[in-house]
């Protein structure tokens, strides 16, 4: 016959075909699919498949399409058999334009299985297929197939089909537990980024996202990592993190399905991490607190006091160094009274130094007697500088209050690095406190050391003055805040007996100002007697309370356990009244009538950790989550298994954002 | 006033730099001046004060074809404009590509698509204000509001299929983004997957 001939007959036949005849095939431009199914199927699971033949140079989508295209949508009907879910192999990138897609370049095959019910005699399947098949234009298909199937107790496959069916199902994704390849961590990057780190052997895998709202589906850099290999991938602009996401990776051949790799906090640091990636880390982390406003303004004093001096290369030399010794000597106080207490059992954070009632007063009173010095009530030089004796024991001393001005303003930096001191080996913790305090003493000890450097600072006149006083402002704002965390730490009269104690000393200052040895001592007697008193009269208190805030609970953990073992979704705020970033999310974001009305409306239980007070259950928790210091913002979706943790400086889209999509990425 | 707020506290609290390749939701749009078929010359300060919806456009991708085959293109544009949204489609088509269209061949093209509530179509062929939003499909959606912040980029609704028959039952993201955001409230959903076809750039 001819081929004319036999398509009409076959045309003729399916149009006047008795009922449950096949319609197995279904075409378009530039494709063709066939149901690849058994001649007979086997009473257990059968895996069955779509298989598209499509033109040189098209192509059809993967589960993810990447930047454009569509995922083939399969409708697959039956009431004697139980369907699953479609198998994807895992895809190619196809690049069109500057723009990336993830699919298949040439045939493949869709996946699915099919389980017979009991007792079935045959399987009626109907399906409605639609397709998208694009090479630089797109033309989308639609299809649809019925056919009736026989049920056996074994299959019985056409060898040329059984056949296409493995060599598909060699390319469907495994259980993540198979992988050669393991999830080391999912973390944020700079520019909007997402890294993936995977540790094994052998040749860098490709690393496909499942989100394509999540990640752009372009080729992510690669780096080599010491276990394995990292992978950045960028992030679509604008979307929130989930709490965990999903990747297919393939080595060409195989591919395996990382389902849900949990993202934000950085899991604990393992032994046979790189030392010297923790240390420059450290170092980075210190010198950026160099920036702090906190710390700057210290910084800058003894910078005038070296210009002023016009000290040669020798005494710059020597204080840069003194002052270094002094940051160093400092930080490793720190890291062995932390490492002794963490040795002893003790749970304690970083920031630890503020928690003490004296320590802040002491500080108050240090803040408030170089802000007067600055806006030039009293000569900073002559008198507290000689007070601290000759000019190293002065450098040694700025190096020491620089690390202690600097904790508290913990930067990203500063604690992951101090997270992972934590958890880390004795001597590899003190390696990162001493690679922060490297850091921090860097920036001036180069400015000392370097003439070239120095010269390039402006030169030394009436200009210093104003800048002075000017300095003097961001340190009253200091003195502020810190009486503020002394009402935290010793109730209300704490602010009270702490602005006391400034005034006094305001007041003798001007005293001893008037001249008249009889008057100087006077004021010396006074002052002292006003700071042993207040010393004295600060003993410990009860903390103050911080729940019944609006909607916000204290920290309590059976109640969060509670809570998220019913499915009730948690946001916990870890913060501390000395942590000034803490504050400022709370004022501008926590705080606000949306985010309260956002809770209340999807019943969120908000807990506030206060850490103010070392609280061990709550540096627990911490720790748990890889951190060591605060602010720390913890979500737990409902029935999430893991936290999601947000960003530092909080935005209220992202509160906003964690209730746009309460399935996360499970898409 | 908020985010004016916390955009300087970011700044000043943290280091990493906020650059941004591509038109970002809760950023500032980015800018841009094109002409359009009849020669008019549109920049996104001619829309301070305004709502904004940007509609990246392709004649014959099936996609476009979904949903103005349906009217529901026309039907948003024309429910919008009469609330004094301003609405541009833009063709970033390449010279020689699919859906480069001419000034003049615009105009037909406008008219035959029943485009009478938007402008007339803005041509990118040189594809700068593609690249600037990033724009990747056709449709592609972005609205801007008064203050020239974009409060929503990507799909125009939740279905991928190239099957007009889905319209009605899919959740339009433009619909409840401008909704939303015109009643002063957020934007649930600021940032999905564009679908549809390549911007042939």
């Amino acid at each position: 016959m001819r081929p004319i001939t036999q398509l009409i007959i076959f045309l003729l036949f399916s149009i006047f075909s008795p009922l449950g005849s096949a319609q197995t095939s279904a075409s378009g431009d530039h494709v063709k699919v066939r149901l690849v199914a058994p001649e007979q199927l086997g009473s257990g699971k059968n895996t069955l498949a779509f298989y598209f033949e499509v033109d040189p140079h098209w192509h059809v989508y993967w589960r993810n399409a990447g930047d454009s295209g569509a995922a083939p949508k399969f409708n697959i009907r039956s009431d004697s058999a139980n369907i699953g879910g479609i198998q994807w192999p895992f895809p190619t990138r196809l690049p069109v334009e500057h723009l990336t897609n993830l699919g298949y370049e040439g045939n493949v095959a869709y996946l699915f299985e099919l389980t017979p019910k009991t007792n079935a005699k045959t399987v009626e399947l109907n399906i409605d297929l639609e397709w998208l098949v694009c090479k630089i234009d797109c033309i989308p298909g639609f299809g649809s197939m019925t056919t009736e199937l026989p049920v056996g107790s074994e299959a019985s496959w056409s060898a040329e089909d059984k056949t296409l069916i493995e060599n598909w199902q060699a390319r469907i994704p495994q259980a993540a537990a198979n992988s050669p390849w393991q999830a080391e961590s999912l973390l944020t990057g700079a520019d909007n980024t997402l890294q993936l780190s995977l540790h094994g052997n052998g040749e860098a895998p490709n690393v496909f996202p499942l989100d394509g709202a999540l990640l752009a589906a372009a080729s992510p850099e690669r780096n080599s990592t010491d276990s394995g290999y990292r992978y950045t991938f960028e992030r679509q602009p604008g979307v929130d993190l989930p709490a965990h996401t999903g990747f297919v990776i393939s080595d060409g051949e195989q591919a395996w399905q990382l389902d849900r790799v949990p993202l934000g906090s950085a899991p604990p640091p393992k032994a046979n991490q790189p030392l010297w990636l923790l240390l420059l880390a450290a170092f980075v982390g210190g010198v950026i607190l160099n920036l702090m406003p906190c710390v700057f303004p210290v910084l800058s004093i003894k910078l005038f006091g070296l210009i002023n001096s016009g000290a040669g290369a020798s005494t710059r030399t020597r204080e840069g160094l003194l002052y270094s010794a002094g940051v160093l000597a400092t930080f490793a106080a720190l890291g062995g009274l932390l490492l002794a207490l963490r040795a002893g059992g003790a749970a304690i954070g970083w920031g630890f130094q503020l928690q003490s009632a004296p320590v802040v007063l002491g500080l108050i009173v240090l803040f408030w007697l170089m802000a007067l010095a600055f806006s030039g009530v009293f000569e900073f030089g002559h008198r507290l500088m000689q007070m601290a004796g000759n000019a190293s024991g002065g450098s040694f001393v700025t190096g020491v209050l620089a690390v202690f001005v600097a904790a508290p303003c913990t930067g990203p930096f500063m604690g992951a690095a101090l997270g992972a001191a934590a958890v880390l080996p004795a001597a590899s913790a003190m390696v990162i406190f001493l690679g922060l305090g490297a850091g921090l003493a860097a920036p001036f000890l180069l400015l000392t050391l370097s003439p070239a450097l120095l010269a390039r600072l402006p030169r030394p006149g009436p200009w210093m003055d104003t800048l002075r006083q000017l300095f003097a402002f961001p340190l009253y704002a200091t003195v502020i805040w810190l009486l503020w965390v002394l009402g935290q730490l010793a109730g209300d009269s704490g602010w009270l007996l702490g602005s006391s104690l400034l005034l006094t000393l305001a007041f003798c200052l001007w005293l001893g100002g008037k001249g008249g040895k009889l008057w100087r001592l006077v004021a010396w007697v006074l002052a002292l007697a006003a700071l042993v008193v207040t010393f004295a009269r600060l003993a410990p208190s009860e903390p103050a309370s911080i729940t019944g805030e609006g909607i916000w609970q204290g920290y309590n953990a059976d109640l969060i356990q509670q809570a998220r073992a019913d499915g009730q979704a948690v946001f916990i705020d870890y913060t501390a009244a000395w942590c000034i970033t803490c504050q400022v999310n709370k004022k501008l974001v926590l705080n606000t009538e949306h985010t309260t009305e956002l809770f209340k409306q999807h019943n969120v239980l908000a807990i506030r950790a206060d850490w103010t007070r070392h609280d061990p259950a709550i540096t627990d928790a911490l720790s748990q989550l890889g951190r060591n210091s605060v602010p720390v913002y913890a979500w737990y979706a409902p029935g999430a298994e893991s936290a999601q943790l947000l960003p530092q400086i909080l935005q209220e889209r992202m509160i906003t954002q964690l209730f746009a999509n309460p399935q996360g990425d499970d898409r | 006033m908020n985010i004016i707020k916390q955009g300087l506290l970011a700044s000043v609290l943290s280091l990493p730099a906020l650059a941004f390749a591509v038109a970002t939701p809760g950023e500032p749009a980015p800018d841009f001046s094109e002409t359009d078929a009849a020669g008019d010359t549109h920049t996104l300060a001619d829309y301070e004060g305004e709502w904004l919806v940007l509609e990246w456009f392709n004649k014959d991708c099936p996609y476009v074809r979904k949903h103005y085959g349906s009217d529901n293109m026309q039907s948003l544009q024309e429910k919008y404009t009469a609330q004094d949204v301003n609405w541009l489609t833009i063709i970033s088509s390449a010279e020689g590509k699919q859906g480069y269209l001419k000034p003049d061949e615009a105009m037909a093209e406008a008219k035959a698509h029943n485009m009478h509530n938007s402008a007339p179509l803005l041509l990118d062929p040189d594809g700068s204000m593609g690249r600037a939003y990033g724009a990747k499909t056709t449709p592609h959606m972005y609205i801007i509001n008064p203050e020239g912040t974009l409060v929503y980029a990507g799909a125009i609704d939740d279905n991928d299929s190239a099957n007009p028959a889905v319209i009605p039952d899919s959740k339009n993201y433009v619909v409840a983004a401008l909704d939303a955001a015109m009643a002063g409230e957020p934007v649930e959903e600021p940032s999905t997957r564009a679908y549809g076809c390549s911007v042939k750039y």
